[in-house]
């Protein structure tokens, strides 16, 4: 009993942390056909941001606040000198990004050296009930991812901006013929998915070795969640990344954590073949 | 696409080199020659078909392993001819490609992006399995694949020595080149530049869209795998790094820098950006890659074309197409 119920908190951890990436993707992906491959290298810099602040004497939760803003900026930088140019050619921003994800790790390489860096959790403690102990710090984690999933799902189904932008997505000429400031909003969500991506790597920095090479290992699964779950609604990425991330994480109960990564990919690869569109998506998702 | 004169004046001073160079050159220049093969294997797919694969390396490490398995004798002691490991290694990446190109392509089929991701997820699959694979050396992978050996019926020719082996990769290179050429010029090629541009009004004019797709994938495979098996016999090494993530993405790379549309310029940025990265990374140290980086985002943005292919379009054509 002990043991299943510490499998399934592995479980959601890992599921949350893939949606909270995945979701970051998906606002830029979605919203803007644009297809992050830096999108990984900016996960990676929100660790690195924690790692910088602490190593500055910051407290824990201060420096995982200030990496959404930092990377957040970054995001703003990369917009304005890169993204826009090529809106209008998405295969174009795979390699773009591409370029830019081999540089964001070399970069990091010179400033922080190519080993690995570890983060210290805020917390030690290990909670008890019955005869299961976990550490408080997962816990906290999956309650924080859990509200920032909320938030995101309740900025773009909810409020006033949510709405422009879900017009923009459905129908960026009349949105814009009807006065909407498609630029500004697309500014705003490619922001808003890097900050995402550089708030899941500053929470996920105590619990993974943090290292220049990090990104990839959450960018493949959570381009292929977003695929699984499709593209169009934003509840894809929940059921995706539920079903990706579960899978793997319950697989390698039985199996090595390669040949479950590897079962998991050919089962999903198998899925995006028969409907291209996602599980959840109704029309055209590709 | 590149005129004759101009490829033949490429291939003429490559013939050259190794007449001016010293034989430490000669012997990099063989390996870049095979990486200019496989970036035509992905300027072809790529470029001229318009399918974006995102791990052309797959072939190249079949290829590899395959030619590898067969010279190393351990498929069957008594075969280990380089000819007989050089078809096997073309045939099993061609025929994967045929197996993977029916699934992938078959009916709505997978495109653009999604075949990107999809491609690029297969290739980190088959690297990781050759990690663990322990009869093909896993992690170490296969060292000591012998020379390749032109003997017939029992004789030895190994080619070992640097300049006969450059001069043997080179009539292969450009054999496949000349091939490849014809074929882009032939009606085929003319269907394929219409597929590229739009699918769906080419199958309304009666052709097999998904035929057309599977050939011109398991052609660029084929070269992909001759260029992996030559690769090893050259390298005397054979390791899953051949296949995976890592190779696939360089290989987008040469070919987007050089430009993807013209066969030659891929071809040429595979040479080039291997030449400047042995120069360059002594010099600049981890700083090349950081340049390279975004070299290639600048390239994607502002010349979409190619570095090379954009003014040998314009010397050769005189008139000046539009980037887009």
């Amino acid at each position: 009993m002990a043991e299943i119920a510490i499998i399934l908190l592995n479980m959601a951890s890992y599921v949350l942390v893939l949606v909270l990436v995945a979701l970051g993707l998906v606002v830029v992906f979605g919203m803007m056909r644009v297809i992050n491959m830096a999108h990984g290298e900016l996960f990676m810099l929100g660790a690195y941001t924690v790692v910088w602040l602490q190593a500055a004497g910051a407290p824990f939760w201060l420096a995982v606040a200030a990496a959404p803003v930092v990377v957040g900026a970054v995001g703003l930088v990369i917009e304005a000198a890169l993204i826009r140019h090529i809106y209008r050619r998405p295969l174009d921003t795979i390699l773009a990004t591409w370029g830019l994800s081999i540089a964001l790790k070399q970069a990091v390489v010179l400033i922080w050296g190519p080993a690995s860096h570890s983060v210290a959790a805020p917390m030690a403690a290990a909670i008890g009930v019955g005869d299961v102990t976990y550490p408080v710090y997962r816990l906290l984690l999956m309650a924080v991812a859990v509200a920032i999933i909320a938030a995101v799902f309740w900025i773009f189904l909810r409020t006033d901006f949510g709405l422009v932008a879900r017009a923009v997505i459905a129908r960026p000429d009349t949105a814009a013929a009807l006065g909407i400031d498609t630029r500004r909003i697309y500014r705003a969500s490619f922001v808003i998915g890097t900050a995402l991506a550089g708030l899941a790597g500053a929470l996920v920095a105590p619990l993974i070795s943090v290292d220049p090479q990090m990104g990839l290992g959450y960018l493949i699964p959570a381009f292929i969640s977003i695929m699984v779950g499709g593209a169009g609604p934003l509840a894809g990425v929940l059921v995706g990344g539920g079903l990706v991330g579960g899978t793997n994480n319950l697989a390698t109960v039985w199996l090595s954590p390669v040949v479950a990564q590897i079962v998991v990919f050919l089962l999903a690869i198998v899925i995006i073949r028969l409907r291209p569109q996602g599980l959840l998506g109704g029309r055209d998702g590709a | 696409m590149a005129p004759r004169w101009l490829a033949g004046v490429v291939f003429m001073a490559l013939a050259a080199f190794p007449l001016l160079a010293a034989d430490y050159w000669t012997g990099q220049l063989t390996r870049y020659l095979i990486f200019g093969l496989f970036a035509m294997s992905l300027s072809l797919v790529w470029g001229r078909a318009g399918i974006l694969c995102f791990g052309q390396a797959m072939f190249f490490g079949i290829g590899g392993y395959v030619m590898a398995a067969c010279t190393m004798g351990l498929v069957g002691g008594a075969l280990t001819s380089s000819y007989l490991g050089l078809a096997a290694a073309v045939l099993a990446a061609a025929g994967f490609a045929a197996l993977l190109g029916y699934f992938l392509f078959l009916g709505r089929g997978l495109s653009g992006a999604y075949l990107a991701i999809v491609t690029l997820a297969i290739a980190y699959i088959l690297e990781q399995t050759l990690k663990s694979a322990y009869t093909l050396g896993a992690d170490n992978g296969l060292s000591g694949v012998p020379p390749i050996d032109l003997g017939l019926f029992g004789a030895s020719v190994e080619l070992w020595q640097e300049t006969p082996r450059y001069y043997l990769v080179l009539a292969i290179v450009a054999a496949v080149y000349a091939a490849l050429d014809r074929l882009l010029a032939s009606p085929f090629g003319v269907v394929l530049t219409a597929m590229h541009g739009d699918p769906r009004r080419l199958a309304f004019f009666g052709y097999h869209v998904l035929s057309l797709r599977l050939i011109v994938f398991v052609i660029g495979a084929a070269v992909a795998g001759l260029a992996g098996a030559l690769f090893v016999a050259v390298d005397e090494f054979a390791s899953p790094t051949l296949i995976g993530f890592g190779l696939s993405t360089e290989v987008l790379i040469w070919v987007a820098l050089g430009g993807k549309e013209m066969l030659l310029a891929a071809f040429l940025g595979a040479i080039a950006v291997r030449l400047m990265e042995s120069t360059f990374a002594e010099l600049l140290g981890d700083f090349w890659i950081l340049a390279l980086g975004l070299v290639f985002m600048v390239s994607v943005v502002l010349l979409p074309r190619g570095l090379i292919a954009t003014p040998l379009g314009r010397l050769t054509s005189g008139r000046h197409r539009d980037g887009t």
